[in-house]
This record gives structure tokens, sequence and C-alpha cells, in this order.
């Protein structure tokens, strides 16, 4: 008797937890369902096209059947520590976040954007117009502009080309500073704050089409060898049947007459599935460059620091 | 040249001035002060907006020096000077900068003449004084400047961080605005004083015309009565019982009296004419009729006795002296006429000749001639009646004067007149003579033609001269003529 009542309290207490957690569930899945999707923007975007970010928001939204919001952030550390949280389920970031060593690993390569037919791009070293600047010897000296510390075209290729020679920023040049954006890089060369820069070639060249009075004022010095073009990313816990439709919502943007008109807005070919061992260059470079600077990892956290208090 | 001596300008010209000029000047102080006023306002609010200006890029400064965030400053320094409260005002931003406290550029405006680190270059000293000024400011400041041809203004704000200078925003702001709103309200100013100062002289004008008028009229009655006219002056009309409608009056009351006066004189000399002209006529009649009545007695008895030559001999010289009287006095008569033909004109030396002739009349009486003759020889007059003039006189002179009596004759230049003087110590005319003694065929001496001072009178008119008369009885008599310079053919 006892046995008994105690077998079904054991199925009542049971019942309940099972309830409760289908509850759960199901309140989480209704929850999923309505609540909009965060897709984290980064400066490989040109983010002064908002309209254009309103179309496509709209467009991803009705083909998901879900809200899709674009999340704006200044640098790519706010958009990593977004996605880490869980704040963000996508974002389009660089590769140099990408390849770096996190602990435990929150991100997964979604898709890659396909550029000129292919999913690479480079790193400009960009001048004024009328400066007399013909390579990166000639900038020895000067003030020199980076787009963001965690942007491979913008940060780390000039200084893996500096280390390289054995230097490094800090004493190369004059001056330096960090716009957070691409195409604010090309303005302050264009405006002459600064005597060269670092650029995205992408944000460079689609500048040059749709803004060329900023634009048409630098001229490209230096081109890196290819990279791995910035890839879009999910967010490693994210829905992983919502991570599928947004793979598919987006590689099937270039079949479509809408998605063809935003591909085109946004210079691109497409978006396409490719191996994360596309951005295996810059995961090189960026070792290659660490061990050349080792107080590098000091400097870094320091800059954590900094930013948590900023967020704070 | 009446158009530069004021005092010549009429009486409306300068009220119409006057009153344009105190309205004008009236309005033309406060409107200075006005302007002055305006001048400081706006000036104030140009400070205010560059201190404003540059607080807005020292807000986010610290933050961005600390980082070395030089993007972040510039953008600041851009959005500013975009956006700034200014543009709506048309405020020139002409730069704006961020300094470290070594004088090295965190950011500027214009960046590739000011790069990023370097120290600023400051092309002259004002630019030098400036940075300095604003460099050691702890607290916000504004800067006056003249920076080339500019006037600028500078509202400089240092950046703290934990009480440590970080740096100095600095925002120059250009002064054009300020001249523009000056001018303009100083362009309003100055057509409502050309407004006040055109009423002001319409005013001036009509105000004096009111006054004017009345004056006018009776200054031109006046200078009608001046040369002569009183018989058509038009009564001026009185509009207002004042001080001018009196005056009008008074002056109209005067006109019908200076009329009446004249009409009087006139009457007056009219009478007298006739009067004169009877004495003439009398004079001529009793001298001519005197001797015609000895000579028709003559004549008579000759015709009597034709062949008596006794008689003839006789007769016939006192017929020839009667005759001779009655041509002598018609002959002084027309003295005019006579020697208005002789226009001998010689140096006064002829004066010089009359004093034989006088001292032939003396006639060795015990008579003293004086003899002054200061005259210069180049003077030329018209010798034959300045000498006719001068010798009446004399010979008059010699029979006044008794014996042991002084005869003078003085002559002298003054001024721009010849003064002859002929004085005598005689007897002197009685006062109820003098009025007469000029007239023809008035005389006191028995066989006097009465004639001589009469054609002295009339030779001195002739000539546009004066005579004078000075007498006392018992003690003599002295007879001054003064003949202008216009005369005198020099």
């Amino acid at each position: 008797m006892k046995t008994k009542a105690a077998v079904v309290l054991l199925f009542v207490v049971l019942g309940l937890a099972g309830m409760t957690t289908a509850a759960h569930a199901a309140h989480s899945n209704y929850a999923t369902a309505n609540k909009p999707i965060q897709f984290g923007l980064t400066a490989v975007v040109v983010r002064e096209n908002l309209r254009l970010l309103d179309v496509w928001a709209q467009y991803l939204s009705d083909r998901m059947g879900q809200p899709v919001e674009f999340v704006q952030r200044r640098s790519y550390r706010e958009v990593m520590d977004m996605l880490g949280s869980g704040g963000l389920d996508f974002a389009w970031i660089c590769g140099f976040p990408f390849v770096q060593k996190r602990d435990p690993e929150f991100v997964e390569l979604l898709l890659v954007p396909v550029y000129q037919g292919k999913p690479l791009y480079r790193s400009y070293i960009i001048v004024h117009r009328d400066s007399p600047y013909q390579s990166m010897d000639d900038l020895a000296g000067k003030i020199f502009a980076f787009s963001d510390p965690e942007s491979n075209s913008g940060y780390l290729y000039p200084q893996f080309f500096l280390a390289n020679q054995g230097d490094r920023p800090e004493t190369y040049f004059h001056k330096t500073f960090f716009t957070f954006n691409h195409a604010e890089t090309v303005e302050a060369v264009a405006e002459q704050v600064a005597d060269g820069g670092a650029v995205d070639s992408y944000i460079w060249e689609y500048l040059r089409e749709f803004q060329p009075e900023v634009a048409d004022k630098t001229r490209v010095i230096q081109k890196s060898p290819t990279f791995g073009f910035p890839p879009l990313v999910s967010r490693l816990g994210a829905d992983p049947d919502m991570v599928e439709r947004m793979k598919a919502v987006l590689m099937g943007m270039s079949s479509s007459p809408d998605g063809r008109v935003l591909l085109d807005a946004l210079k691109l070919d497409g978006f396409g599935e490719f191996s994360p061992s596309l951005f295996d260059s810059i995961r090189d470079m960026a070792a290659e460059t660490r061990k050349a600077r080792p107080w590098i990892e000091a400097a870094e956290e320091k800059e954590k620091e900094l930013r948590a208090e900023e967020i704070e | 040249m009446t158009l530069f001596s004021p005092r010549s300008w009429g009486f409306s010209v300068k009220v119409a001035i006057t009153i344009t000029a105190m309205v004008s000047g009236v309005a033309f102080t406060i409107g200075a002060a006005i302007v002055t006023l305006d001048w400081w306002r706006f000036h104030n609010d140009l400070e205010e907006k560059a201190l404003l200006l540059a607080h807005s890029v020292a807000v986010a400064a610290p933050e961005a020096i600390l980082r070395s965030d030089y993007w972040l400053l510039f953008k600041s320094l851009k959005k500013m000077a975009a956006q700034g409260p200014g543009n709506i005002h048309r405020t020139r931003i002409l730069t704006a900068m961020v300094i470290d406290p070594e004088g090295k550029v965190l950011a500027h405006l214009q960046p590739s003449e000011n790069p990023l680190g370097m120290l600023l270059a400051h092309s002259d000293e004002e630019e030098a004084r400036l940075m300095e000024t604003s460099m050691a400011a702890r607290s916000p400041i504004v800067l006056d400047g003249d920076i080339g041809s500019d006037w600028v203004l500078e509202g400089v704000v240092p950046v703290f961080s934990d009480q440590k200078l970080l740096g100095v925003v600095r925002v120059r702001l250009s002064h054009d605005e300020l001249y523009l709103k000056t001018e303009r309200s100083a362009l309003i100013i100055l057509g409502l004083t050309l407004a006040l100062a055109t009423i002001g002289s319409l005013s001036g004008v009509a105000i004096s015309r009111r006054i004017t008028k009345p004056l006018t009229t009776v200054t031109e009655g006046m200078e009608a009565m001046c040369r002569g006219e009183f018989t058509d002056i038009e009564p001026v009309q009185v509009i207002d019982d004042d001080e001018l409608g009196r005056l009008v009056a008074t002056f109209n009351q005067m006109t019908v009296e200076m009329a009446e006066k004249k009409l009087m004189e006139e009457q007056m000399a009219v009478s007298e004419k006739l009067a004169a002209l009877g004495r003439i006529t009398a004079g001529v009649a009793h001298e001519v009729n005197n001797p015609l009545a000895g000579l028709l007695n003559c004549i008579d008895t000759l015709k009597k006795h034709p062949d008596d030559k006794q008689l003839m001999e006789r007769y016939l010289p006192l017929l020839d002296k009667g005759l001779n009287r009655i041509r002598n006095i018609v002959g002084s008569l027309l003295v005019e006429l006579r020697v208005e033909d002789a226009r001998e004109v010689s140096g006064l030396s002829c004066l010089e000749d009359l004093r034989d002739i006088v001292e032939a009349e003396i006639d060795g009486r015990e008579i003293d001639l004086v003899w002054e003759n200061h005259l210069d020889d180049r003077i030329k007059v018209n010798s034959r009646r300045v000498q006719q003039v001068i010798l009446n006189l004399l010979k008059n002179a010699v029979q006044a004067v008794p014996d042991g009596g002084t005869v003078a004759f003085h002559s002298f230049q003054d001024a721009n007149c010849v003064v002859l003087e002929v004085d005598d110590n005689g007897p002197g005319i009685p006062p109820g003579n003098r009025s007469q003694i000029f007239d023809p065929f008035f005389t006191t001496k028995p066989n006097g033609t009465g004639l001589g001072l009469w054609i002295v009178y009339r030779l001195v008119e002739s000539m546009h001269g004066v005579i004078v008369v000075e007498s006392e009885v018992g003690r003599g008599t002295q007879f001054r003529v003064t003949l202008p310079a216009t005369e005198v053919v020099t």
C-alpha cells in the first residue's frame, strides 16, 4: 500500500515534471516563433545604407516566417560578445574573429558571400589621391588608419605585413587610430586625417560605385593576397531548424528576382557553402603576427576590459 | 558765390538746414547708440555660440583623447561644424581643433595642413599669441584675434579628466555674421534717419515759409522805400496776431505815413521850386529892367537929337555899359553851359595862378593872405571850373574882411577826395541869410549881382562835389569844397 502510494506519487511527480518540461518547451517554441531573429552586422557591410538593410530584413522576415532584425554594433568585439551571450543568432563577421580561438566555441560557419565569382577578397592599403605615397615604405612616420582591432583586412593584414619586415604599427607610424568602420577609414584618408589606411577591398570597390565623391579621393597603393570573404556565422546553440531555414533562404536569394535585386545592391553574387578551411590563411597570418608580437595578448586583454567598462 | 557764404543764405534755407541737422543729429546719435548696443549684444551672442560649440566637442573629448580615438575627435569636430547651432544663423566656423597639452594636434578641421600628432603650425605672431593664451586656459574662455584681415573670435574649452589637462578644444568663428547683422540694423537706422531728416527739412521749409513770406514782403517794401518808391507799396496781408502780425501791421501803417509824407514833400518841393523860379524871374526882370530903362531913355534922346554929336559921344559909352551888364547877367545865368565846354584838364598848379589875381584884388589893402596848397600836381582837375569856384570864394572873402583881416586858402587830399578851404575872419554871415546865400540874385552888397555863390554852387554840383559853409557872426566864415576822387583825374 505504501509502495503503491509511493509509485503513484512518483508518477504524479514525474508527470508534473514532464508536463512542466513539455509546457516549458512549448512555451520556448512559441516564443522563438514570435521573437525576432537577431542578425548582427559589423563593419563588413556599409552601414550607411539603412534603407537597403530594411528591405533585406523584410525579405528575410517574409521567407523565414519570422521577423528578422539587423543589429549593428560599433566593433566586432561587441558583436562577438553578443553572439557569445546568446543575444544574436546570426552575424556577418570578419574572417579574423571567426578564426580566433574560443573556449568553448560558440560560432559555426553558416555561409560565405560570393564576390566577383569567388568567396574571396583582399586588404587594400589606400592613400589620398593627391599624396606622393607609392608604397607602404613611404608611409613610415605617417598617420595610419585601421578599421577595427579585430578586422582582418583593416588591421591584421597590415600588422602582419609590418611584422614580416620587423616593424610594428606603434613605432612604424607616427600615429594610428581605429575608425571601427571600413567606410570611415576611406573617409579618414579622403579627408587627409590619415595619410594611409587599410580597408576591405569589397567595401572600397562598393564605395567607388555608391559614394564616388569620397572613394575617388583615395587610391590603392598595395593589395594583399586573397583571403576568405567575411563569413556569415550562426550561434552554436541556435535552433538548428532555424539555422537550416536561414541557410536555405540566403542561398535562395540568387535565384529569386527580389533577392537578385538585393544582391546587386550589395554588389554580391550570392551566398555559398564553403569549408571553414577557407579561412586557414587568416588563421596562419594571425599566428605569425602573434609570434612576432608576444605582447599582443596582454594588450588585447586590456582592451577587453576597457570594452567591458564601456558596455556597462 | 553766395553758395559758400552762409550769412547770405535765405532764412528759409537756414531754418530748414537747422531743423534737418538737429533731427538727423538726434536720429543719428540714437541710431549710433542702438547700433553699438546691437554690436555688443551680437558680440556676446557670438561669444556664447563659440563656447557652446567648443563645449559640444569637449563633452565627448576626454574619453576619445584617453583612448587615442583621433577619428572620433575629428568626427565630433566635423559634426559640430556641419550641424552646430551656428549653421542656422550662418555663423562661419573658420576652424576648430583639439590640441594636446604639448601643443600637438589631436584633431583639426583642416587635417591636411595640420597633421595629427604634429605641433600646431602658427604662421604669425597673432596665431602664436592665441595658441599660448588658449593653452594657458584652465577654464572656458573666449579670445579675440586678428588673423590676417579677418577679425576672429575663439571659444576655448580645456578638457580635463580627473583634474588632469588632456587637451584644449578651440573653435574659431568669423566675425562676418556680426558685421552682417550690425550692418543690417545700421542700414535700417540710416533709413530712419534719412526719413526723419526729410520730414524735418520739409517741416523746416514749411515753418520758415510761414515766417519768411511776410518778412520777404516787408523787406521788398522797405527796399522799394529806399529806392524812393512810396506810393505803389501793396499793404502786406496780416495772417496772425503774433509778433509777425504786429510787425506787418506796423509796416503797413508806416508805408501809408511815408507815402503821405512823400506826397507833402513833393508838394513842398514844387512850391519851393516855384518860389525860386519866381525869385529868379524877379531878379532877372529887376537886373535887366534897371539898365533897360536908362538905355531906352538914351536911345529916345538920341532919336530926338540925331545930329548932336556931343550927345552921341556921351550916350554911346552908357549904352555900351548897360548892354554889357545885361550880357554879363545872362552869361552868368548860363554859366553851366559856358563852362561845360571847357573840358580843359590840368594839374592843380593852376590854382597858383589865382594867387596873383587875389593879390591884385587886395590892391594894397592891409589884408594877410595865407596860402597853403598841399596838393600833388599829378592830380588833374577840370581847371577852369575849380579856378572859377575858388576865385569867386576868395573874392568874396577879400571883400568881406576889414583892413587888417586874414584870408586863407588851404588845399589837401583826404582819402579819395580833394578838399579846398577858403577862410576869412570877416563879420560872418547872419543866421537869417545862411539859407539864402546860394540863391541867385541874393546879395548884401550894394552893387553885387547875387550870382557869385550861385555860380559856385552850380559848378560844385556839376562836379558832384559838396560845398559846406561854417560861419559865426564876428568870428569869420569858412567855405569847404570837397570834390570826389572820381572827378579828380589822376
